[in-house]
């Protein structure tokens, strides 16, 4: 975390710099898929983040030995186009992309029946094109998508975001200004039911904050569960519609 | 992560071929749709996303100060890089550009620095010590045939929605790049005495050989590029270069001029 | 309401004796495990609008040779599992040396997988009278999560297609797909072929196709 610069201040009659209240998620934006070669693809926008995440197979497994005789390998990469921070990034990987590429692999794999594809490999590429704090949970929910839209077994779906403190307040979502100046960024991801597969925090925070940044970041996860839903839902509604102009639409489910 | 194309599609693509027609429909000489959206990527100076049929590329731009090549001190300098990440086909595995990828960044790189396209006289800030850094860089999304073809497009319409960040650096107000001329590269293959012009995966599967010609606005070439272990002869080569010209004359009044 | 738009992880049903395929039970009730349309009848099933096809024993399918070895053909069979097609699963009796000949890397096979094991090693045969290469008509891959559709309730859409096309068509479990006929037919069994699948997941399909059909065939006439 950035130093916490006194001349900074990040709320304005009571709103955060970019107008949002302090638990509110940044405009999100999901389509599916949205690429020929993949098996599965999902586009998102999470305030300035731009990402894309494909899924290939399961596959063949390259190198062999890599293989594992029960279930799949799950590989998840997570990649930063040079033209995506404001600084040119040399391209190729770096120790941040392998370690997000990591915790982001272990945040999607408790969900993913592995179990069903012995001896191949499911790969989830990342790409971000344009980052503006958040990308790994940006890249996590269209990671989810695109296993989805690429027809992988899960028991859920998976769906993320950070909470954190700036100025000595909690806020949901942090867009880059928050997240270089403020005191604490913290991403989690989960399943609709609550449970987390993804907990990381850098910087400073109480006991007390924890617990309610806590409860913040499953309140955004919930709000982006939503959007995924959605976008899944309409992809087929549209299909259909493309096909029968005028039928009605099979419903979706209701969430018992 | 070798396909096999099978016997059967390798005839079927023989047998349109010789009724005169390719497996989507095309004229041998018949590009697929083209779209081009500009400045996609806020972060970048310049960007533009380019979709060719189902193939897909991101080119960004991205400018800073920095030290002049000795043989050229008042000249900017251009470095392009192409990513063919694994997102963006089953065929493109994870690591340091392969030979494919170098071929393909140095290709565009060729249209944009021959046809002179950047004034880089104009991109000297201080002669012999500080000169403007383009760094142009293609990613690839979807690889769905002839990626240089709309990289090169990509580049050259990044090029264009390039704004030169000189108050992020006290060098003065931000200005639009000059650009000066359009480079257009246009690719064909050929495959059993004939030539198709923008081929698709499976097409670019079965050529023998591989020839992109780079036309400069008034028609002339600034950048040829012949692959693959196919022969052509001098007939095929007027050919292409002929009808390279028409098509990317079509391609910039269309999709590059106001 | 007997279909629906689900994804991973909803709530299909509060009784356990109704999981079907793709979906899975937890504490006594039934999710789905997919981004599918579920069909609710005693069992509810959900169909993936997506996805691998995983061989298992019996299945009839379409392999392209891609490689062989001292005793085995390796079978691209469109799946993350290669087939392995052992010399003795040739119908007649051919030297190690001759296989290359025999079946060439891209020769198109109609097969039968024999047997897969649990660490997904699949076996394939040609040992059959129906079974054989591919040498004449085309061969189109669509998802195999359509196949079913494509060959209707026992067997009704592919015999009606067959029929009228004028086509000798085989579908290969692992969605590719075999047709063999006049050129003008070809391509019209093809496009058919491709509206089945763009439009396997709608109802009253059939009657479209029929549409479809009797359309084209006016155009021609």
């Amino acid at each position: 975390m950035g130093e916490n610069d006194a001349n900074i201040t990040f709320f304005k009659d009571g709103l955060r710099l970019d107008g949002r209240r302090a638990d509110e998620l940044r405009p999100l934006k999901i389509e599916v898929g949205i690429l020929a070669r993949a098996d599965g693809s999902c586009y998102i926008e999470m305030g300035g983040n731009k990402v894309i995440a494909a899924v290939y197979g399961p596959r063949e497994v390259h190198p062999r030995h890599l293989q594992e005789v029960t279930r799949a390998i799950v590989r998840y990469r997570y990649n930063m186009a040079s033209f995506s921070v404001e600084e040119r990034k040399r391209p190729g990987p770096d120790r941040r992309s392998y370690e997000l590429s990591k915790v982001s692999r272990e945040a999607l794999e408790p969900v993913i029946l592995t179990s069903y594809f012995p001896r191949s490999v499911i790969d989830v590429f990342v790409e971000v094109l344009q980052a503006d704090a958040g990308t790994r949970t940006a890249g996590i929910n269209a990671a989810s998508v695109a296993l989805a839209d690429a027809g992988i077994p899960m028991k859920s779906m998976i769906s993320s975001c950070a909470a954190g403190k700036v100025g000595g307040q909690l806020v949901l979502d942090p867009m880059k200004e928050e997240d270089n100046y403020g005191e604490a960024d913290m991403p989690i991801a989960m399943t609709p039911d609550g449970r987390i597969t993804l907990l990381q925090m850098d910087g400073h925070m109480t006991r007390e904050e924890l617990k309610t940044a806590l409860d913040m970041a499953m309140g955004g996860c919930r709000q982006v569960y939503e959007v995924q839903r959605k976008a899944l839902i309409d992809k087929y509604n549209q299909m259909e519609a493309e096909i029968i102009p005028d039928q009605e639409q099979p419903q979706e489910a209701e969430v018992l | 992560m070798s396909s096999v194309l099978s016997e059967i599609r390798k005839d079927y693509l023989y047998n349109m071929i010789l009724k005169g027609t390719r497996a989507d429909g095309r004229y041998f000489d018949q590009y697929r749709e083209i779209s081009i959206e500009r400045g996609v990527i806020a972060k970048a100076e310049g960007s533009a996303r380019v979709k060719l049929g189902s193939s897909q590329v991101l080119v960004g731009i991205k400018m800073q100060p920095g030290e002049p090549f000795p043989d050229s001190p008042n000249r900017g300098v251009i470095i392009t890089n192409a990513e063919l990440v694994p997102l963006a086909s089953p065929t493109f595995e994870p690591g340091p550009p392969n030979e494919t990828g170098i071929e393909l960044a140095r290709v565009v790189d060729r249209g944009v620095r021959e046809s002179k396209a950047v004034d880089l006289e104009a991109l000297c800030i201080t002669p012999g010590k500080q000169v403007w850094i383009i760094f142009i860089d293609v990613h690839i999304l979807d690889d769905c045939g002839n990626l240089i073809d709309a990289s090169s497009l990509g580049a050259i319409a990044a090029l264009l929605s390039t704004k030169v960040p000189a108050s992020k650096f006290g060098l003065g107000e931000d200005h639009p790049l000059p650009i000066r001329d359009l480079p257009i590269a246009t690719t064909a293959i050929e495959f059993g005495d004939v030539v198709m012009f923008d081929p698709d995966s499976d097409e670019e599967s079965i050529a023998n050989s591989r020839l992109t010609v780079i036309t400069t606005a008034d028609g002339s070439i600034c950048g040829l590029q012949k692959s693959g272990t196919g022969v052509l002869n001098l007939e095929k080569v007027h050919h292409i270069v002929d009808i390279a010209g028409e098509k990317a004359k079509e391609i910039r009044e269309k999709f590059l001029e106001v | 309401m007997d279909r629906m738009v689900v994804i991973p992880g909803d709530l299909l049903s509060k009784e356990a004796k109704r999981s079907g395929e793709g979906t899975f039970v937890k504490d006594g009730m039934v999710y789905s495990l997919l981004y599918g349309l579920a069909n609710f009848k005693d069992k509810i099933n959900v169909i993936p609008l997506a996805g691998k096809y995983v061989p298992s024993s019996g299945d009839s399918i379409i392999g392209v040779v891609k490689d062989v070895t001292f005793s085995n053909w390796i079978i691209d069979i469109n799946s993350p599992y290669d087939g392995l097609l052992h010399v003795s699963e040739y119908p007649k009796r051919i030297e190690s040396d001759e296989m290359s000949k025999v079946l060439r890397i891209g020769t198109s096979i109609m097969t039968r997988v024999k047997d897969v094991d649990s660490t997904m090693k699949v076996e394939l045969t040609l040992n059959d009278r129906k079974l054989g290469v591919l040498k004449t008509g085309r061969v189109i891959e669509i998802s195999h999560t359509r196949v079913p559709r494509l060959i209707g309730k026992g067997g009704s859409m592919i015999s009606m297609l067959k029929r009228e096309l004028n086509c000798n068509i085989f579908v290969g479990q692992n969605g590719r797909i075999w047709i063999n006929g006049s050129a003008e037919d070809m391509d019209l069994a093809l496009k058919i072929i491709l509206l089945i699948e763009k439009e396997a997941h709608t109802s009253g399909l059939t009657d479209r196709v029929i549409d479809y059909l009797k359309q084209e065939k006016r155009a021609r006439s």
